[in-house]
Parts: C-alpha cells; sequence; structure tokens
C-alpha cells in the first residue's frame, strides 16, 4: 500500500503545480492581448515624425544633424531589453544570446562597450560580464510603458552620443512579429537612419519657428524615440505571449504526468487488492481441508 | 479646422476645432482656422483646445503635454507629443504629492539614472500642476 500513497501524493503535488501555471498562462494572455494592441499604437507617432522629417530635408540638410553622424564606430552603447521575471520560455535566454554573442564581437574588434539594460534579468545578466560597463539599468518597468521611462532611456543614450562618448546606440530586443512568432534581434536607433524614399508635399512657404536647426531636433529626438519606444512594447507584448506559450505546455506536460500517475496508481491498488484477495481464499482453503 | 493630437500611445484627438493654443519653444501660440502654413517646437506646457466658435474660455479642454513639434496649415494642425493627459484626469492633490516625491528623489539621487529619472518626473509633475491650476480657474 505504500506505493499508492505515494504516488497520491505525487498526483497532488503535480495537481496543485498545473494550477499554478494555468493562473498564470491566463494572466499572461490577457496581459498580451492588451500588449499587442499597444504595439499598434504608436503607429500613427512614427509615420507623423517620418513625414516631417521628409518636409524638413526640403529645406535643410537633414543629414548633417549630430544625431545623423556617422562615425567610425569605436565605442557602442546597446540597450538591452529582457523581463523582471522568468519563467517565459526562451524569451531571457534568447536575449542573452544574441548580446554575449556581439558582446565578443565587439571584443574581437577592439571596440569598447557600454550597456543600459532594462528589466531585472538583463540587468543581473549584464552585471556578471566583464566585457561591459553598465551605465544604467531599468527595472520594475510598468506594464504599459509611457513616455516617462522612454525619456530617460532615450536622453542618457541621446547625450552620450552627442558628446562622442559612444559612435552607435543598438537595441536589443524582442521583436512581435505575431502571436506565435516573436524573434529577438539587433536594431541601430543612432545613428538615426533617413529614409529617402517618403516623398514629401512640396511647401515652399511653411515657417519653421525657432528655425529649422531646432525644428530638426525636436523631430529627429521624436523619430529616435519612437524606434525605441517601439522597441519597448514589442518587448512587453513578446513577453507575455513567451510567457502563455511556456505556461500551456506546462500545463499540458502537468496534465500529461497525472494521467500517467493516476494510471500507475489505479494499477498499484488494483493489484494490491488482487493479493489480498488471493491471500483471503487461500486462507479459507486451508481451514476447510 | 482639424486637429490631430498624436501621442506614443495612440491618437488621442481626430476631430474638428475652432482654436488651439500651445506653448512653443518660440513663446506661446494660438492658432485660428486659416492660420499660415508653420512647424513649430513645442515645450512642456498646457495645451488649450476651444472646439466651437463662440464657445467661452471655460469650455476650452486643457492637456498637459510633453515637448514635441506643431504642425500648421491651413485647413490642419498635427501636434506631435510623446505624452498628453487630459486636464479631467490630473488630480491636483496627487500630481502635488508626486511632484514633492520626485524632488526629495532628486536630492536622494545617487547615480545618474537617478538623477535623469527625477528630473524627468519634476518637469512632468509640474506642468500637470499648472493644467490642474488652469481647471480649476475653470470651474471656479
Amino acid at each position: 500500500m505504500a506505493g499508492t500513497q505515494l504516488l497520491k501524493s505525487r498526483i497532488r503535488s503535480v495537481k496543485s503545480t498545473r494550477q499554478i501555471t494555468k493562473a498564470m498562462q491566463l494572466v499572461a494572455a490577457s496581459k498580451m492581448r492588451r500588449a499587442q494592441e499597444a504595439t499598434k499604437a504608436s503607429a500613427p507617432y512614427t509615420e507623423a515624425a517620418r513625414e516631417l522629417l521628409a518636409g524638413l530635408a526640403t529645406r535643410t540638410s537633414v543629414k548633417s544633424h549630430p544625431l545623423f553622424a556617422q562615425r567610425p564606430v569605436k565605442s557602442r552603447l546597446m540597450i538591452v531589453i529582457a523581463s523582471d521575471k522568468g519563467l517565459a520560455g526562451a524569451y531571457n535566454s534568447n536575449i542573452t544570446k544574441i548580446y554575449v554573442a556581439e558582446l565578443k564581437a565587439d571584443d574581437k574588434a577592439g571596440i569598447k562597450n557600454k550597456t543600459i539594460t532594462v528589466g531585472r534579468k538583463a540587468s543581473q545578466l549584464a552585471a556578471r560580464l566583464k566585457d561591459t560597463e553598465v551605465i544604467g539599468a531599468y527595472e520594475e518597468l510598468p506594464d504599459q510603458p509611457d513616455g516617462n521611462e522612454l525619456r530617460a532611456i532615450l536622453d542618457s543614450a541621446k547625450s552620450r552620443f552627442m558628446a562622442g562618448e559612444v559612435d552607435a546606440v543598438d537595441v536589443i530586443y524582442t521583436d512581435f512579429i505575431s502571436s506565435i512568432t516573436q524573434e529577438a534581434k539587433v536594431m541601430r536607433v543612432l545613428p538615426a537612419g533617413f529614409d529617402d524614399t517618403l516623398q514629401p508635399t512640396p511647401s515652399n512657404d511653411v515657417t519653421y519657428e525657432p528655425g529649422t536647426t531646432e525644428v530638426l531636433d525636436g523631430v529627429t529626438y521624436r523619430l529616435v524615440g519612437a524606434q525605441l519606444f517601439q522597441a519597448l512594447l514589442d518587448a512587453r507584448a513578446s513577453e507575455h505571449s513567451m510567457r502563455m506559450i511556456a505556461m500551456k505546455n506546462a500545463s499540458d506536460n502537468a496534465s500529461d504526468l497525472i494521467d500517467d500517475l493516476t494510471l500507475e496508481m489505479n494499477k498499484a491498488r488494483q493489484s494490491a487488492i488482487t493479493q489480498e484477495l488471493a491471500e483471503i481464499s487461500g486462507g479459507v482453503e486451508a481451514l476447510s481441508e | 479646422m482639424h486637429l490631430q493630437l498624436i501621442t506614443l500611445t495612440g491618437i488621442a484627438i481626430d476631430q474638428e476645432i475652432y482654436e488651439i493654443s500651445a506653448p512653443t519653444a518660440a513663446g506661446p501660440i494660438s492658432v485660428f482656422p486659416g492660420h499660415e502654413p508653420l512647424v513649430s517646437v513645442a515645450i512642456p506646457g498646457a495645451l488649450a483646445v476651444r472646439y466651437k466658435k463662440g464657445d467661452p474660455d471655460d469650455a476650452r479642454e486643457f492637456f498637459a503635454i510633453s515637448g514635441g513639434v506643431i504642425e500648421v496649415n491651413q485647413t490642419a494642425v498635427r501636434v506631435l507629443v510623446d505624452e498628453a493627459d487630459h486636464g479631467d484626469d490630473i488630480i491636483e492633490a496627487e500630481s502635488q504629492a508626486a511632484l514633492d516625491r520626485a524632488l526629495k528623489l532628486k536630492t536622494e539621487a545617487k547615480n545618474q539614472v537617478d538623477i535623469d529619472h527625477a528630473k524627468e518626473l519634476i518637469d512632468r509633475h509640474t506642468v500637470r500642476l499648472q493644467v490642474a491650476g488652469l481647471r480649476r480657474h475653470k470651474r471656479s
């Protein structure tokens, strides 16, 4: 009978694990839906900033702006976006893989490296690595990041780039392609890229106040900000959807395990009963002789 | 004149209006229909929107905006800002408390990240308080 007791307690423990993973799956699913909506929300902002920039390009040399300055890369800043919590499948390890590979490449090329981390998992990782200098760590970002968090990160990246302290700024994040496909990747945000293909509406009589330089400053900042913000939103949506899938798999595994254990327990109980019956009938037989 | 107030989190306003007042780097401006084409840099402050001609000052709606860009042409205004909080959503006491917290945070900050963060918060809540003040004025 000891066997069945043991199995019973194992089934109980797996069941309670399943309860937790199931709850986490539901929470992640509802958060993912909201985060997924949010990834689309900043599109008009980016679009408007692009159009403004195209308009500006007809009046002034956009590429001479310091944020567009292409310099030979001697040192670069990486903004690594991971999650605060684990149990999100391969979410954090995918980011880690890319980050470590980039660091190695920089090391080989003799490029100095600085890092800003977003999320506790990223800061824990970066703190252990020797190849990089961590200049900022942001943790516990709200589920719906707003301009406030963004500006803090953006401003420190921008001021370092403008000062010539770093020659490039890259973001390592997880791109949210769909709720089943997410891809960890590196995106360059500074020097800013400019898409010449966008045709501006010709308007020569537009007044720029206080001047084209200031407006260009404002627009470029917004455009770079929008890119970074999109990366934050995508990373958020990816995290939730990967956590949802991971927890769904865990729940399914727990269910399978419970089925197997239940079968085994029933078998053990049946064989115990058969054993007992055999003993009883054996005893009766012995008495009647 | 058509107004589009675009923020990072989506489009806050997308409708016909009569007048918009906004703080810019070259001083506060008010835009009415038929304004000459203009692109200007918006600074953090209070944005006021009058929906219909003849609406009294009390009927204006206020938004606390962060920095951005304002684009004006004859028939439309496009305001591109990181954030725009509707005046009705701002609770004065809360903003005041948040501002005090931010000021305290700045004096206690140990590293650049904390200082940057505190500065952000101070700017933000100062603007919010300003907008809340305008709203109180509107009610009284």
